[in-house]
């Protein structure tokens, strides 16, 4: 694994570039922790001030540092993103696991349940949940609801993977053995998909983080609680364009824009280290 | 080699039948892959079966093992093991006790047993997930177990650790053998587990296989198609074809004496030390096993066919002490 890890270092210039844009949002997320202003007061500095030495990307009309409110925020976004993606992982590898090797009636109801999640549309159902919810309406909670209607695709990228392991000597053998059904998917199986599953992992936190600035800018979710996407729209309610504030805009459209394409870079990368074709031409076997 | 075992039968099989039935878009087919065989292992006993590819080894081994799956079912008769007395055959007993007996009395080196290993664990765990359960005791306890029994296999116990990439063909085949022994089984049942090998890593498979089975005083039923390593290994010989088994016997009085037709044929076939004259093959091929012809399924391609051949289907006769065939030519008048 850090074999690996090196190699992609050395020889792919994505997973570099990926990796640092990548190290930039995570310190910015640590720094959250030495904050010196409380993350949910307002005015605590004087508003509209543009970026200085003394508060570097400037602060708001509410009063607040927003490199400091940045650091929060990205925190609170990528700690979304990998909830989502981490929940809707374990449902997509149960389901398709489960599906590929039981066939037979089992696989045709998960896949019927899971072709309706792939085809249900997505944006109103989320708008419906946060007007049904109101206040309840709370972080993890967007994140279980997202993580549900999240793992379709991946759940049957798996199964499909499954369909093959299960004809194989050793499932047979594992089989023969008395394993149990779920002994053969946990320890002979998940190996198999893991690779898969991170790398879609990436895919699925930068889905679920875009959604999540999308409805909070548009004021569906908990607006208290500070994320990327609710600082545009505090930056929007008190019209920071049209008042020339732009950094209250920019700077947080820019970070997740990096966090974007860094996630972005590392799955690609990855990808081509996992995918056997552009191995082999990496190694020069390929062409 | 002969007379090995101890005539006391492990395995007795009586008219086992096991046919694929499927029904796709309104066709009902049934292909009897396995028709009325019968025959028993002895303990103590190395029994082969020989065939042709699709001849129904491979399925009546996994009738016996109990591995049946859809659109594979046992249809009539029955496979009882001595150490599972009072059910006909393992497919019906319950699930707990099958699973009390695989390993711990019955292994199953699988066709393609190179692959048995799964790729992305080291060998010790494919040793923890397939034996630990059937043996219990502590982790260590059974690790030491381990690292004992690869001794006897004559394997370093640094192959423990290793991926099964790493192994050449014979150490894998190596592995899979102590994996399939480590419980000290009663029955083994090896399917082809020495035909992807080179002869010389065969040979020593199987001096390995022969020593491992003395020791332990098991049984194994023993599938391939060459009947060089038949000749090596066996003590008895089951001849199949067409699902059908047409003769069995010691396997020193099959190769010195063969009766059916189909088995001179099959020992007619093996080169001999400077021999320059081209062997005669037999012509046809095996019969389509959803549409057997009638009486012998031999018929087609018998040399000896007679009227009687083309309608009845021979009976199994002990013909000489020890030796039974299914043949209209060599038994006449005997029909099932």
């Amino acid at each position: 694994m850090l074999a690996i890890l090196r190699d992609l270092l050395r020889y792919n210039l994505e997973f570099r570039i990926g990796l640092a844009l990548v190290a930039i949002v995570l310190v910015m997320a640590g720094l959250s922790f030495v904050s010196p202003y409380p993350a949910g007061d307002v005015f605590v500095v004087p508003p509209d001030i543009p970026p200085s030495i003394t508060h570097w990307l400037g602060t708001t009309s509410r009063g607040q540092d927003v490199f400091w409110q940045l650091t929060l925020a990205i925190r609170n976004t990528l700690g979304f993103g990998i909830m989502v993606a981490v929940l809707s992982r374990v449902i997509a590898i149960v389901v398709g696991l489960l599906a590929g090797y039981s066939g037979g009636w089992i696989d045709r109801v998960l896949m019927s349940i899971n072709d309706t999640f792939i085809i249900i549309p997505l944006f109103p159902i989320l708008i419906l949940f946060y007007f049904v919810l109101r206040d309840t309406m709370s972080t993890p909670l967007l994140a279980t609801i997202m993580a549900c209607l999240g793992w379709a695709y991946d759940a049957r990228l798996i199964r499909s993977i499954a369909l093959s392991l299960k004809t194989r000597e050793f499932t047979q053998t594992s089989i023969f053995s008395g394993m149990k059904t779920h002994e053969i998917l946990a320890r002979e199986h998940l190996p198999y998909v893991l690779p898969i599953v991170f790398s879609t992992t990436m895919n699925n936190m930068n889905w679920s983080i875009g959604i999540e600035v999308t409805l909070a800018v548009l004021g569906f979710t908990d607006i208290n609680t500070p994320t990327i996407g609710g600082m545009i729209y505090w930056a929007n309610q008190h019209t920071a364009l049209v008042a020339g504030i732009w950094w209250w805009i920019a700077f947080p459209v820019a970070l997740v824009a990096m966090t974007f394409v860094g996630l972005f870079l590392l799955a690609v990368s990855m990808n081509e280290y996992i995918d056997p074709r552009s191995r082999l031409a990496r190694m020069g076997g390929g062409r | 080699m002969s007379g090995a075992g101890d005539a006391v039968p492990v395995l007795q099989v009586r008219d086992l039948q096991a046919h694929f039935r499927t029904h796709y878009f309104g066709v009902n087919r049934e292909v009897r892959a396995v028709d009325g065989v019968t025959f028993e292992v002895n303990r103590n006993e190395i029994y082969g079966l020989a065939g042709e590819s699709s001849s129904g080894k491979t399925t009546l081994v996994k009738t016996i093992a109990g591995l049946l799956k859809p659109p594979l079912e046992m249809v009539g008769g029955s496979a009882r093991f001595s150490f599972l007395p009072g059910w006909d055959a393992i497919g019906r007993a319950p699930p707990e006790v099958v699973r009390a007996i695989r390993w711990r009395h019955l292994s199953y080196i699988m066709q393609g047993s190179m692959n048995v290993l799964n790729p992305l664990r080291r060998v010790r765990y494919s040793f923890r997930d397939f034996a630990w359960r059937h043996l219990g005791g502590s982790k260590v306890e059974f690790d030491a177990r381990v690292v004992a029994h690869m001794e006897r296999v004559k394997l370093d116990p640094s192959v423990l650790d290793a991926y099964p990439h790493e192994l050449s063909g014979g150490m894998r085949q190596r592995v899979t053998i102590a994996l399939a022994t480590i419980c000290k089984p009663d029955f083994i049942i090896a399917d082809e587990p020495t035909t992807a090998l080179d002869v010389v890593v065969q040979k020593d498979v199987l001096g390995m296989i022969r020593a491992i089975q003395c020791e332990m005083g098991s049984s194994i039923l023993f599938i391939t198609h060459d009947m060089g390593v038949h000749a090596a290994l066996t003590d008895r010989l089951g001849i199949m074809y067409a699902g059908r088994l047409v003769e069995d016997g010691e396997t020193p009085e099959i190769f010195s004496r063969p009766l059916h037709p189909y088995t001179r044929h099959l020992i007619a076939s093996l080169p001999r030390i400077g021999d320059t004259e081209q062997r005669e093959g037999l012509d046809g091929t095996p019969p389509n096993l959803a549409a057997p012809p009638p009486g012998c399924r031999f018929h087609p391609r018998c040399p000896l066919a007679m009227p009687v051949c083309t309608t009845i289907v021979p009976a199994m006769v002990e013909t000489l002490p020890g030796h039974r065939v299914a043949c209209h030519a060599v038994n006449p008048g005997m029909a099932t």
